[in-house]
């Protein structure tokens, strides 16, 4: 009956499907077998691995992969992979899998940090995988719009039940945030709708209602509306504050999936809307030089704000909060130029920044475990680390220097490359400037935490052991090989998502 | 192609293997280890340059990038340089044991920067000579950080964060600019560039790629970062930044503007020539009245780098020739002047010009021959490495015209063509200009003279009464010494031997 109405291929979908059943397959469990808590994580593993390895089935099949298509005449495809939203699929699931992993595997560690208990943790997690999943292979504004809340809805709930001080107060904010988020894509998506008459993101009917000077107008207003509301799932400055809140009640694990899973998902939402946008972008159009204005100085009061407030964080955390905010520059920057080279570049770019942040965070992870008195997060925690512990330091500071985009991390030095690129040939030698002086302002960034890392600890602190865990040891090892990897081959990285 | 890997991971697998075992590995193994690795190296680079060895395989073919390594008569002599540069440092190890950090790590610092070294100076690939550019980084501020002049932590931590961050924007600027030139041709293989310059705005991708490459040469006004490094690093870090690290950025500037945007830098080439005299005259005053002798050391490689940029500003194939062996030349003067000033400050506790010494002559004559013979190739005495760059880049301003353009001798290096000097084409004409910086210049020789016999005197001859003369130059620094006396005695003799070209000196025809 629904195959007349539409095709569907589970083997495309399945990156979708396979955390969304792993989310209803955890919480079954829990309901026949209470007592069973050590076998959701398992469970959630599997399922994301299986989302995983249902990856390369879309790079075989034609590209872009397509199913949800509605039977000929109109033949439209409401749910479309291309090269770029593989990459971002790919980021989605396996940092989730890297954020469980720093969970687990074992229920003691994570009841430390979340309450409510393994089930509603990892299904949670589960729930956001599978509508960040979804985002950016989605072609309609509907599904879009639920695809967003579905990925941010389970994250707020995350930050609500962790165990760090004042979480109720991050999670408010992050949820009032959402909601004015919500309200105006809400109204950016009415907008549209009005515009175009069309309820899916089409050129064809954005062409014709740039003809239109009425609906143009209406238009242009929509995406407006509709960027604001993915500004601030992106955490772009000015849509930026609640993201030093959150992270700073947050648990690290918690933290690195808002700023790796949730920011993939706003970036797939973002191309999702903008690449219907490239019509305007014609020569000479007003239109493409105000949209490229717009996210360019978005983009350009994210990285600066970032950068320098990054810079007086003592807290690891609220530094990182503020290197994601600045990394979202560095996302928006080439994305502004419209073209399908920068979609490419902004999804390689973020790929480069999720490996480096997701190998940071790990570490974070395990070095603040092992810090006296949970609430103290600080800088100086880290001193004398490559002593006490070599292969933990050399992992953060590859991560470190991946993300401040210096050789021995090559990869991060290629996604700078890669990212200046759209912006140099698009000639905005404005926006060029801020981006080479925030490459200095996020070296100073970095190299400051790098340099308590190879301080000599003070020989009265600093002894205390780590306590690792052996989920967090996979996921420091897997961050950490993937950007040996990728700084042996960072083709791998850049060619996947074009 | 095996030779080139040879000399390339020779000195970055060990190097990376030093670090990571650091906490495992003794002293003794660790300068063993590394200076086989450089010893290594030497020979493979020595070979592959011989042979004209080259790579051309993909690397990231996703995004266009190439490992793509080819050595010429413009790269060639700055290859031994750095690998011969190594040895010399990791052996000045064996006598003097790095304090700050262990010896693997310390060795394992000094095999990257040779890596980043010679992965510039072999690249064909302009993104990858980017990233090349950049390796060095992060091991030279370690070094700096951990390894430099115990006694003042702050200020160590300032100089070598004033390293990275200047020398990153420079490099951030030059990225520009290369990718100014990668977007506009399609590709970032140095031939394809040369078979199809860029079309537009060759004079701002010039003025970007001249800024950038500026800071590392460095050029004044944006040398500051140097001084402190120079003067805080430790000997092999101050010995490695004058000898090679600089001469990354005057590479860069034959390598990339002159050659890829020829246009653009024709027309900026008189700036890059003016602000190469200020550096000298600058420089040179600053070195008159100095205290520190490592500083007073640092300063004089802003003057004589000044040369080089004065040099290259005319842009003509005599200036070309002087820069090429100016920049030798001060690689091999730079790095004896500090092995000796780390000498002497080790034996002395500091080189404050200001503390009356006994009399160097006297007390240790060999250290003191090394000074001498260091200080005369630095004020340019004909006959030592120092002259001929001097005198070149003067004469190339009086006659910027002189013989043919940079350009052509820069290209057919890099197209692989004959050693054809093409007739003089472009010619500057702002002549009279160039005649008044070669004035200027050679008053800057002259100050180059004044504040070497200043230091000559102070601790050659020296006032206080003499000691007795234990504690001269060790074998191992004998060793450095007489290795790079002998290097500034055959540039001084033979300067024609590296340079790219089969005619004569064409000198003031």
């Amino acid at each position: 009956m629904i195959a007349d109405l539409v095709t569907i291929d589970a083997w495309v979908l399945a990156p979708v499907l396979a955390p969304a059943l792993g989310a209803l397959l955890v919480l079954v469990l829990d309901v026949l077998a209470p007592k069973a808590r050590g076998s959701h994580l398992p469970l959630a593993l599997i399922a994301l691995g299986a989302g995983l390895g249902a990856l390369p089935y879309a790079v075989t099949a034609d590209s872009p992969a397509r199913t949800l298509c509605l039977p000929a005449p109109q033949g439209r495809c409401l749910y479309e992979v291309e090269p770029w939203g593989l990459g971002l699929q790919l980021i989605i699931l396996a940092g989730a899998l890297i954020v469980l992993l720093m969970l687990g595997p074992g229920t003691r560690q994570l009841d430390d940090v979340q309450r409510g208990g393994p089930a509603v943790t990892v299904s949670l997690v589960l729930a956001a995988t599978a509508g960040a999943a979804m985002l950016p292979a989605t072609r309609d504004l509907p599904t879009w719009l639920v695809a967003i809340e579905l990925a941010t809805l389970p994250a707020i709930a995350l930050v609500a039940l962790s165990r760090g001080r004042g979480a109720e107060g991050g999670a408010l904010s992050l949820l009032m945030v959402s909601l004015t988020s919500f309200a105006l894509l809400a109204i950016g998506i009415a907008l549209w709708v009005l515009a175009t008459g069309d309820a899916t993101f089409s050129a064809d009917t954005v062409r014709a209602a740039v003809e239109d000077t009425d609906r143009h107008r209406v238009l242009l207003l929509s995406i407006l509306f509709l960027l604001a509301g993915v500004g601030f799932k992106l955490s772009a400055v000015p849509f930026h504050t609640w993201t030093p809140q959150a992270f700073a009640v947050a648990d690290e694990a918690i933290s690195a999936y808002l700023a790796t899973v949730s920011k993939a998902a706003a970036l797939g939402g973002a191309i999702v809307l903008l690449s219907p946008l490239v019509v305007l972008t014609g020569a000479g159009s007003d239109d493409g030089f105000s949209i490229r204005l717009v996210i360019g100085v978005l983009a350009l009061a994210s990285m600066t704000l970032g950068n320098l407030v990054a810079l007086r964080a003592e807290d690891p955390l609220r530094l990182l909060a503020w290197s994601t905010i600045a990394q979202a520059g560095w996302v928006l920057a080439p994305l502004a130029m419209l073209t399908s080279i920068s979609v490419a570049a902004a999804t390689g770019y973020l790929l480069v920044y999720a490996v480096g942040s997701l190998a940071v965070f790990a570490v974070a992870a395990a070095v603040h475990s092992g810090a006296e008195g949970a609430g103290e997060r600080r800088l100086t925690a880290y001193a004398g680390l490559a002593r006490r512990a070599p292969l933990l330091a050399l992992v953060l500071g590859l991560g470190l220097l991946t993300l401040a985009g210096l050789p021995p991390a090559v990869v991060g030095v290629v996604a700078k490359v890669v990212a200046l690129g759209p912006v140099v040939d698009a000639g905005l030698w404005w926006l060029v400037g801020a981006m080479i002086v925030n490459i200095v302002l996020g070296i100073a960034v970095y190299l400051r935490w790098l340099l308590v890392v190879i301080r000599p600890a003070d020989p009265e602190a600093g002894l205390t052991r780590l306590r690792l865990d052996p989920g967090l040891r996979v996921a420091i090892a897997l961050a950490g090989l993937a950007v040996v990897l990728l700084s042996v081959a960072p083709g791998l990285a850049f060619g996947l998502v074009r | 192609m095996g030779l080139i890997l040879i000399a390339l991971l020779l000195p970055g697998l060990v190097g990376a293997t030093l670090i990571l075992l650091s906490h495992r590995v003794g002293s003794r193994t660790a300068v063993g280890v590394a200076l086989l690795a450089t010893l290594g190296a030497l020979t493979a680079t020595v070979a592959a340059v011989a042979t004209h060895a080259r790579i051309d395989r993909p690397w990231a073919g996703e995004i266009g990038l190439g490992w793509i390594f080819e050595s010429d008569m413009i790269s060639a002599p700055l290859l031994v340089l750095t690998a011969g540069i190594s040895v010399l440092v990791v052996l000045h190890g064996l006598r003097h044991a790095p304090t700050g950090g262990t010896p693997g790590l310390y060795y394992g610092l000094l095999l990257l920067i040779e890596f980043g070294a010679l992965s510039t100076f072999w690249t064909r690939d302009l993104i990858v000579f980017f990233i090349a550019f950049e390796i060095v980084l992060v091991p030279m501020w370690v070094l700096i950080h951990r390894f430099g002049d115990d006694h003042d932590p702050a200020a160590r931590r300032a100089a070598a964060l004033r390293f990275v961050l200047y020398t990153a924007l420079g490099s951030s600027i030059m990225l520009a600019g290369i990718l100014a030139i990668v977007t506009q041709v399609g590709s970032s293989d140095m031939r394809a560039i040369l078979a199809a310059p860029p079309q537009h705005s060759q004079m701002l991708i010039a003025t970007l790629l001249v800024l950038g490459l500026g800071v590392k040469v460095p050029l004044w006004p944006v040398h500051s970062w140097l001084p402190p490094a120079h003067t805080i690093a430790p000997t092999a870090g101050s010995v490695l930044l004058a000898a090679i690290l600089l001469k990354m950025g005057t590479y860069g500037l034959i390598r990339v503007p002159l050659t890829l945007t020829p246009d653009g830098f024709a027309r900026i080439a008189p700036l890059l020539a003016t602000l190469g005299v200020v550096g000298i005259i600058w420089g040179g005053l600053i070195c008159l009245v100095e205290r520190d002798l490592k500083r007073l050391i640092a300063y004089s490689s802003v003057a004589h780098m000044g040369f080089v940029a004065l040099a290259l500003g005319t842009n003509s194939e005599l200036g070309l020739r002087a820069a090429l062996i100016a920049n030798l030349a001060h690689g091999v003067i730079s790095a004896l002047l500090f092995f000796v000033v780390g000498s002497l400050k080790e034996r002395w506790g500091s080189v404050d010009l200001a503390v009356v010494r006994p009399a160097l002559r006297e007390t240790w004559p060999g250290l003191g021959f090394a000074v001498m013979v260091g200080l005369a190739a630095s004020l340019g005495l004909p006959g030592l490495a120092g002259f001929w760059g001097e005198f070149l880049a003067i004469a190339a301003a009086w006659n910027p015209a002189g013989g043919g353009t940079a350009l052509a001798v820069a290209q057919s290096q890099v197209s692989g063509g004959s050693w054809v000097v093409w007739a003089a084409e472009g010619a500057v004409s702002t002549e009279l200009a160039f005649r008044g910086l070669a004035i200027v210049a050679a008053l800057g020789a002259v100050l180059a003279a004044a504040y070497s016999l200043r230091v000559a005197k102070v601790i050659w001859m020296g006032d206080a009464a003499p000691r007795d003369r234990a504690g001269d130059l060790s074998w191992v620094e004998l060793v450095i010494v007489a290795a790079l006396i002998l290097a500034i005695l055959a540039l001084g003799l033979f300067p024609y031997a590296v340079l790219p070209s089969a005619s004569g000196p064409a000198v003031l025809s």
